[in-house]
């Protein structure tokens, strides 16, 4: 079994989803709006599977999504890691936060330490994302991260997408 | 990890995948989300999900496997996820060539033995569609008694109620 790493930042701890994570995926997958990026909205059941799916990623693939912690409470606010589900042609960096704690820049904070683990860790060149072309959220924080539009490919869901690669970020000072 | 005479009962792995896809894609597959209308990609979240439950629970789908070859043949074990009343058991065999050869019964029974036994369960149920004749027919060999009065997942379900099983 693949051991889930802890990741910390100056205002997140990375960890493993764990079964207390379940009412928060209920409540992201709930609100439509919120979750409308991410294949919402879902059911308490669907978004039980989704939890449950996140872990045996990380079985499957040695990489998957972590839980984002704010480190001053404790609370869980959202997740952020790497994905690649079968039949897609890349994996992709994701991250997901409950709407009222957007806007801080935790989810870059987080991708920062994701794209770090993937280059020292996992050891890959470098490490990719992809949106569709209205989720301009998504494609400010590519950006933001320092990332580039390197193709645009047609995935297997029909949608054709511009493709990211991200650099591995600059050292962090210690938190 | 569980033995029976025939078969040997592990936590499932990646390698279990191209069998298990195999199955959920096909119609034998409609009564846990699969059919023919599903895709690879589908079958795929749907088995990791299957691994992650043990990460949650602790018990969960074991694979069965031929014990001579190592053959993936199926999955039964422990299944408890919401919004299930109570805990259940259940079973799917992938291949039809593998049908009525008496393997999901005999991983069943294992999986009972394992779940009062080794944890100490007190009760265990199983959720069948009205329409799943295979499925009913096996629990009626396990023993089980309808439980009218029940609770379940879904109004048109039945729920057989299995009973502790005698020590092996």
């Amino acid at each position: 079994m693949t051991t889930i790493p802890h990741l910390k930042t100056e205002r997140l701890t990375l960890r493993a989803p764990a079964p207390s994570d379940f009412g928060l995926y209920r409540d992201f997958y709930a609100d439509a709006e919120g979750s409308g990026n991410y294949g919402g909205p879902l059911r308490s059941d669907q978004a039980y599977q989704k939890l449950c799916a996140d872990l045996g990623h990380w079985h499957l693939q040695g990489f998957g999504k972590w839980i984002m912690e704010r480190r001053e409470d404790n609370q869980a606010i959202g997740g952020c890691g790497i994905v690649h589900p079968i039949g897609w042609p890349s994996h992709e960096l994701t991250w997901w936060l409950m709407p009222e704690h957007r806007g801080h820049g935790y989810a870059a904070e987080a991708s920062r330490a994701v794209i770090r683990f993937a280059c020292q860790t996992l050891r890959w060149p470098n490490v990719e994302t992809h949106m569709r072309d209205e989720n301009a959220a998504a494609r400010r924080l590519a950006e933001g991260l320092g990332g580039k539009v390197v193709r645009r490919e047609t995935f297997p869901d029909g949608v054709t997408r511009d493709v990211f690669v991200l650099p591995e970020p600059e050292p962090e000072s210690a938190p | 990890m569980l033995e029976t005479a025939r078969l040997s009962l592990r936590k499932p792995q990646a390698g279990d995948i191209p069998a298990w896809t195999a199955f959920f894609c096909t119609d034998r597959a409609r009564f846990i989300g699969g059919g023919t209308d599903t895709d690879a990609g589908r079958a795929w979240r749907a088995f990791a999900a299957i691994m992650g439950h043990w990460d949650i629970h602790g018990f969960g789908t074991f694979t069965f496997c031929d014990k001579a070859t190592g053959q993936p043949l199926g999955g039964c074990g422990a299944w408890f996820p919401v919004p299930w009343p109570e805990r259940e058991i259940g079973w799917t065999i992938w291949n039809p060539e593998h049908e009525g050869k008496g393997y999901v019964a005999e991983a069943a029974r294992a999986v009972l033995l394992h779940v009062f036994g080794d944890l100490g369960w007190t009760t265990a149920v199983s959720y069948i569609d009205p329409a799943n004749a295979r499925s009913i027919a096996l629990a009626q060999r396990l023993g089980v008694a309808r439980d009218d009065a029940a609770e379940r997942p879904d109004r048109e379900d039945l729920v057989y109620r299995h009973p502790a099983p005698e020590a092996a």
